[in-house]
């Protein structure tokens, strides 16, 4: 574990320095997300002038639902997206065989080793915004709802990085997930709006087989209406489940790994 | 640049994008779930919180049919305007140095890569094409929506303005990629921007008085807004003939501004790639 831990502290090094060797791309990826926030949470705030609420949810609850999803993107932005970027070129290309043979966990390797350092003055900012969105909130939330709060969206954005990998890894067999990649970003969004405006099957399959209704919104009704079996069932079953289903396909892609010529 | 060689271009790439049938198919379902499916599904919830199945009830001047024959016609119409992810061709022509083979034809290298983006669209315009009639045919106009023959012949050129301005956003904002290294961020930026202002995330009437006042003298609108109320019958034919031409002259002078661009750009070009 220690070994571990000083290896992701080597990862951080390398990932500042070259994040400091690009600066105009780093101004940029700041500026774009910056544009993320603010278009969410104008969206947010120009509907709520029309309706009176959302699954559920006031204005108030929408602000922190939205900031929670901008803060669980930046923390997935930071942590895995270069990552899972670059993931289908190792195996395509066969620079996989490099990961393979370092006496650590080739799957710790290539879904860490690069940190986004621009994203991460964005998890600043978008940290701000979660927790402006919790202090402007009528109710007083206790440090203790926000603390379980954070931790559930950290669990949120662990299934995130398991779901999007069931869209990489295929490429395996496929040696191309570019149109898969799209899908995943096209179902993505369904985590971003309350999970209670989905019904029949697709509201059932948001919470089971592709839980991302686990990712922002089960932590958000969590904190505002405590924690029901509805809630923390699938939220529990989810967590374990995603990561088992990312390591078989991993392993079986592993087995079908055939260096260069993947 | 010639006519025929701007033909030979747009049948090229419109042929090589037809060829990634896996890609089409896949991309259609994103599209759909994503564009139409989230919408449906959040407005049938609001409808049904603030009306409780009152059919009457309106929500920015919508009634629920009108809302998601918006959304609807706004996630087809959204597809074409933006073309395929080609645009970011232009940055790594730059980029990796593929400029050279362009400034070496003998044709001017903006309109052979708009011919690349016309042709490149064609997927999204068999989509576009198939899935309307599908939406508003087979299943049937809302009440208070008239797509004629008139409305869709408005719309063929109000895309094909849009589509040219989009192009011409993206263009300065690659051409950066003579000074910057990744400009990806920038075009991702002006998805974000034209999705809210150009009324792709919700119709401008719901948008506050003093951002309706200033939205129709932007290129927002241009894109995607006036393209889906035009097809839904929305649009009197002098506000249509007054949004084409704030659309034209944006292109214009957003083309002006790339022309600017390019000039600067390229001599700092070195062929070589950076």
């Amino acid at each position: 574990m220690k070994r571990y831990l000083r290896l992701y502290l080597h990862f951080l090094r390398f990932s500042f320095s070259r994040a400091m060797e690009f600066r105009v791309d780093f101004f940029f990826r700041i500026v774009m997300d910056c544009a993320f926030y603010v278009t969410n949470l104008a969206f947010f705030h120009i509907l709520f002038q029309h309706i009176g609420g959302l699954g559920g949810f006031g204005i108030d609850e929408v602000y922190v639902f939205v900031a929670g999803y901008l803060f669980a993107d930046a923390v997935h932005m930071t942590l895995f997206s270069n990552n899972t970027w670059w993931l289908p070129f190792l195996i395509n290309k066969g620079d996989l065989d490099y990961y393979l043979i370092r006496p650590v966990s080739t799957l710790f390797f290539v879904s860490l080793r690069d940190f986004a350092a621009n994203s991460f003055l964005n998890l600043i900012i978008a940290a701000g915004i979660l927790f402006w969105a919790m202090l402007r909130h009528p109710a007083d939330l206790a440090a203790s709802s926000i603390a379980v709060h954070i931790a559930l969206l950290l669990v949120g954005v662990f299934i995130t990085w398991n779901l999007h990998m069931w869209f990489i890894l295929p490429v395996f067999w496929l040696h191309t997930s570019t149109g898969l990649r799209q899908l995943f970003f096209a179902l993505e969004v369904f985590s971003e709006r309350p999970h209670k405006i989905y019904r029949g099957v697709v509201g059932k399959l948001l919470l089971s087989i592709l839980p991302l209704a686990c990712v922002i919104s089960v932590p958000t009704y969590i904190l505002f209406e405590g924690a029901s079996w509805e809630l923390v069932v699938p939220l529990a079953v989810a967590t374990p489940m995603v990561f088992l289903v990312t390591l078989v396909i991993w392993n079986r892609g592993l087995k079908a790994y055939a260096s260069a010529s993947s | 640049m010639r006519a025929k060689l701007f033909a030979d271009v747009f049948i090229i790439e419109a042929k090589r994008t037809m060829s990634y049938r896996a890609d089409f198919w896949i991309n259609v379902i994103g599209g759909l779930l994503s564009g139409i499916a989230i919408p449906y599904f959040m407005w049938s919830w609001i409808f049904q919180a603030e009306g409780g199945g009152d059919d009457t009830l309106l929500i920015g001047g919508r009634t629920f049919g009108q809302m998601i024959a918006y959304y609807i016609a706004c996630a087809l119409i959204s597809k074409v305007v933006r073309g395929s992810d080609l645009p970011l061709s232009i940055s790594s022509d730059i980029y990796e140095g593929g400029l050279n083979r362009y400034l070496l034809y003998p044709t001017r290298y903006l309109p052979f890569k708009y011919a690349q983006q016309l042709g490149a669209m064609v997927p999204n315009l068999v989509q576009m094409v198939g899935f309307g009639v599908i939406f508003f045919f087979a299943l049937g106009l809302p009440a208070g929506v008239e797509i004629t023959a008139t409305t869709v012949a408005m719309t063929a050129a109000s895309l094909l303005v849009a589509n040219l301005l989009y192009f011409l956003l993206t263009y300065p904002l690659q051409l950066i990629s003579f000074w910057a290294d990744n400009v990806w961020s920038l075009i991702i930026l002006l998805r974000f921007v034209t999705s809210l202002l150009g009324g792709a995330m919700l119709p401008l009437e719901m948008f506050p008085a003093v951002w309706r006042d200033v939205l129709p003298y932007t290129p927002f609108p241009t894109l995607f807004y006036l393209p889906v109320q035009t097809l839904l019958g929305e649009v009197s034919i002098v506000a249509w003939g007054q949004g084409l031409l704030i659309g034209l002259a944006w292109c214009v002078g957003i083309g002006l501004c790339g022309a600017l661009v390019w000039r600067r750009g390229e001599l700092r070009y070195t062929g070589v790639g950076i």
